[in-house]
């Protein structure tokens, strides 16, 4: 026989027979689904109110080589761009400088939700008991797992290859300082991984990622290529690929409950707990983030609201569960009333609390300013007029020895501490839905600023407990407290945070700050 | 000037007492005194609001290191630190959560069950699981009949005192 009719007599033959080369990745989970044990009761290590049906089947199906297979694709096309065509194009020094500093607390902030969430799934993984939901929620241990080595990839990115590293890096010793961490780790820590484990799921998968990814990791994308930041969307959109496979997994979870009949008693007011809980802290912070750290603007961000979590989300999405018993949260339409103010009020106490953040703020321009006006009628004669003012006493300028902070004193506007959200309110200058609630209950004063909250608390005080910065620091004063909790730049004395971005500004220090004998006072000690 | 957050003499204080105990007797009565005193929504005093969850957790590791030395494997795994048979206790705690159908006793046998057993007293494999069960109890009661009372009711049978709003 001629060689070439052997090789065609070998290949005819393997043609008929092929060689196991490698197992089908469908049989592999046809597979895993063969480890389907049924518990007499299912001991988790985690408490739950619920119980996940055993038989429960998920709808990615996918196993370890495959994910693999599909990240490391992911992975190629975006370091790929990141360490070529984006460097190569000065990427990092293209970017608006407002958007630059919304960038220190927008991706430090997602690392810290994504590197919860791996524990969030890591606990549905032990309180599940079907394999297939198992294996849903292993994949997505795998996904937060990526997500936070991005997310501290972008703040490195920053650090390396663009403007004013300070805050981009190492932004996390700040973390005792500003009341915006201990918002945020209300929301992405404890709503993630404290209490029912299905509860942190609804959190999680059905609120945080089903509802507040789309504006968080989508609609950043947009504001941050407004504004000339093209290394946010490589990531964030590489990121949110996978964030559908975790919004299936809520769906699953509920899926596994819906013939439970704790469901019934339970998960509406779960829902809704968790969707005041995310969205007390989001609302405000996303739409202060994106509008007032920006130059070039989107659309309002009571649209992006409405469009996403009003109507996709409270509609559609929690719509298609409405056959399992899941109702809209009653609290949608005050989270409503939140979306057009909230982050405006926000924004008001951010500024005056600046020196205790870890990036730079920026007053609106006259140009922003009149893009406010257009879109939130009235927002000058409330928010704008103390802005000018502020600026004409040279807030700004270190030799001003004028903070904000010290206006709102003078005017006796206190400024109060949600103690369910952690998030600030000043009750006399809200023009948000706010409302100042003060309570003592065993020796101890607690402020709340709306119904739910304080519903929640006055439910489960113990979750609450924590000190806020006015109780932690009262009677300090603030260069002290920042010097103290390394809210200071390499040099030792330069504040990381400061409040202008204008590069030909003088920046502030703490000897500027100690001049100014700004001291902390508790507004509740007073009542 | 107010003490600074990390190293102040509220923490020095306490680190010379707790240096000092030298028995598990005397450090489980320390950390159940100091439990009780500064520690929970319940606590006697908040004199200690900033510092009591490090000198807590400086009195635990004490209370652990004593236990080491004074307990052998059997006991190590299997009672309190008081010297009870630690699953006994765990039996008597959930017996009396089963008991309840009332979220306000609930809430004080799970908290109570903390104060009093919180690791190092009863070994980690028994309070963990008996912490589970007490806490998927107490959770489903706080949830039944959630938005059942006015927030005015509520306030009242939490015992708050309103001073605004």
């Amino acid at each position: 026989m001629s060689i070439s009719a052997a090789t065609k007599a070998a290949t005819d033959a393997l043609a008929a027979n092929r060689a196991p080369v490698s197992v089908n990745a469908q049989e592999v989970h046809r597979w895993l689904q063969s480890f389907t044990w049924d518990f007499e009761k299912n001991r988790t290590k985690y408490p739950t109110k619920y119980k996940m049906a055993n038989e429960t089947k998920e709808q990615f199906k996918l196993i370890a080589k495959e994910y693999a297979r599909m990240e490391s694709v992911k992975d190629e096309r975006q370091f790929g761009s990141l360490q070529d065509v984006l460097t190569r194009v000065d990427a990092g020094n293209r970017v608006h400088p407002k958007w630059n500093e919304t960038m220190k607390v927008v991706s430090n902030f997602l690392e810290v939700g994504e590197y919860n969430a791996i524990a969030a799934t890591g606990m549905l993984w032990d309180s599940a008991s079907a394999p297939e939901q198992k294996n849903g929620y292993l994949a997505q241990v795998l996904d937060e797992i990526r997500h936070t080595n991005q997310c501290g990839y972008v703040n490195y990115y920053f650090t390396k290859h663009g403007q004013d590293p300070a805050g981009h890096n190492d932004a996390r010793r700040t973390r005792t300082i500003g009341p915006l961490w201990k918002g945020m780790k209300r929301v992405f820590s404890d709503g993630f991984i404290s209490g029912d484990a299905v509860e942190c799921s609804i959190n999680l998968q059905l609120v945080g990622e089903a509802c507040f990814t789309n504006p968080l990791i989508v609609a950043v994308t947009e504001w941050a290529a407004a504004n000339g930041d093209e290394i946010t969307p490589t990531v964030f959109l590489s990121i949110e690929t996978d964030e559908l496979r975790h919004m299936a997994n809520g769906y699953q979870t509920v899926v596994s409950i819906a013939n439970d009949e704790a469901a019934s008693k339970y998960l509406n007011t779960d829902l809704n707990n968790a969707f005041w809980t995310q969205q007390k802290y989001f609302t405000p912070v996303l739409g202060m983030a994106f509008e007032y750290g920006s130059h070039f603007k989107v659309e309002p961000w009571v649209k992006t609201w409405n469009r996403w979590v009003y109507e996709d989300w409270g509609g559609i999405w929690i719509g298609r569960l409405g056959k399992y018993g899941v109702e809209s949260p009653r609290s949608l339409r005050d989270a409503k009333k939140d979306a057009y103010w909230a982050h405006h009020d926000l924004f008001l106490i951010a500024y005056a609390l600046w020196p205790t953040g870890f990036f730079r703020l920026t007053l609106p321009t006259a140009q922003e300013a009149e893009w406010f006006e257009a879109n939130y009628p009235g927002w000058y004669d409330h928010y704008g007029k103390i802005y000018d003012e502020w600026r004409a006493r040279g807030c700004e300028d270190p030799a001003s020895g004028f903070l904000p902070l010290q206006w709102f004193m003078e005017n006796n506007h206190q400024i109060y501490i949600d103690r369910v959200s952690q998030v600030p309110f000043c009750p006399t200058l809200s023009k948000g839905a706010s409302t100042l609630r003060v309570h003592e209950w065993n020796g101890k004063k607690h402020s709340f600023s709306d119904e739910w909250g304080e519903r929640q608390w006055l439910t489960e005080p113990e979750r609450y407990e924590c000190q806020n910065i006015w109780e932690q620091y009262e009677g300090r004063e603030l260069s002290e407290v920042i010097a103290e909790l390394h809210g200071v730049r390499s040099d030792g004395k330069t504040l990381i945070a400061q409040p202008h971005t204008n590069k030909d500004g003088k920046l502030w220090t703490l000897d500027d700050l100690k001049r100014i004998d700004c001291v902390f006072k508790d507004p509740l000690k007073a009542l | 000037m107010a003490n600074k957050i990390h190293d102040n003499s509220i923490r020095d204080e306490w680190t010379q007492k707790i240096g000092a105990l030298n028995t598990l007797a005397k450090g489980v009565e320390a950390l159940d005194t100091f439990r009780h005193q500064y520690t929970t929504p319940f606590r006697n005093s908040y004199d200690l609001e900033l510092d009591w969850g490090w000198i807590e957790l400086k009195l635990e590791e004490k209370v652990a290191l004593l236990k080491h030395k004074e307990f052998n494997d059997q006991q190590f795994l299997n009672q309190t630190a008081y010297g009870a048979d630690a699953q006994k206790e765990a039996d008597t705690v959930i017996a009396k959560m089963a008991a309840t159908t009332d979220k306000y006793e609930a809430e004080r046998i799970h908290i109570g069950f903390r104060l009093k057993f919180k690791p190092p007293i009863m070994p980690v494999n028994v309070f963990q699981d008996t912490d589970r069960i007490l806490g998927t109890k107490l959770m489903e009661l706080r949830n039944i009949g959630y938005y059942d009372l006015p927030l005015a009711e509520l306030r009242k049978v939490r015992g708050v005192r309103v001073i605004t709003g």
